[in-house]
């Protein structure tokens, strides 16, 4: 019981998220959760192992283009302000 | 299951869809396991609860509040219609919600809802065409045999 309320008290407070470099690595679990949910409607048939593949290679290349951005993005903001 | 979505009058067929994108909207994945699309939505289950309960403890249950984040809250109610009374909760805006978590709560929050719209329509779509009964059946007679 005690533990069920410590559960819950968990939800009533933010936890603690600085703004360093480090705190990108939370748009992981979103890109993951978009590809597996796309995959998961789009896929005519659900073969476990297919899922899971189409999933990783569609989660990949969506972090791929996001880390390219990131760059990219940085990059200019260099540029202009050096 | 009922009679073959062939066989159904429009009246039963308009029923029977309203009936498919309601249970998808109520519990997530709930519309594709009415069609017989089981293993679909027990992915779609898992993946979009995780998601909003993630944002839910990463921003507090203060992230969902239709009157400090309305547009949020239309994000995050199509996940389920429970998400109304975690909002009823807060609206007296008693819990902490601040910074960069309740950003990335909400993001998460939002995106697990409109994911969940994605999945209301796919599930209606595949109702309309019937396929839960084609290849459900399909599925069902691969793994028995």
């Amino acid at each position: 019981m005690a533990e069920c309320v410590f559960i819950l008290a968990a939800f009533t407070a933010p936890i603690e998220i600085g703004t360093d470099k480090m705190e990108m690595l939370w748009m992981f679990p979103v890109i993951a959760a978009i590809a597996m949910v796309y995959k998961a409607t789009k896929m005519r048939v659900l073969f476990t192992k297919k899922y899971l593949i189409e999933s990783l290679v569609l989660f990949l290349t969506i972090s791929g283009f996001m880390i390219l951005a990131i760059i990219v993005l940085n990059l200019l903001s260099w540029l202009i302000t050096s | 299951m009922t009679a073959n979505a062939n066989n159904r009058s429009p009246a039963e067929q308009g029923m029977w869809l309203a009936t498919v994108g309601l249970a998808a909207w109520m519990v997530p994945g709930a519309g594709h396991f009415i069609i017989r699309e089981r293993k679909r939505g027990i992915v779609l289950f898992c993946v979009i609860t995780a998601l909003f309960t993630m944002g839910l403890y990463i921003g507090s249950i203060g992230v969902v509040n239709w009157e400090s984040g309305r547009i949020w809250f239309y994000a995050q109610i199509l996940c389920s219609p429970a998400v109304g009374i975690i909002g009823n909760f807060t609206k007296s805006g008693g819990y902490d919600v601040y910074g960069h978590p309740s950003e990335i709560g909400q993001i998460y929050t939002g995106i697990a809802g409109l994911l969940n719209l994605l999945c209301i329509l796919n599930a209606v779509y595949m109702a309309y065409c019937g396929r839960g009964e084609m290849i459900g059946y399909e599925e069902e007679q691969e793994s028995n045999g």
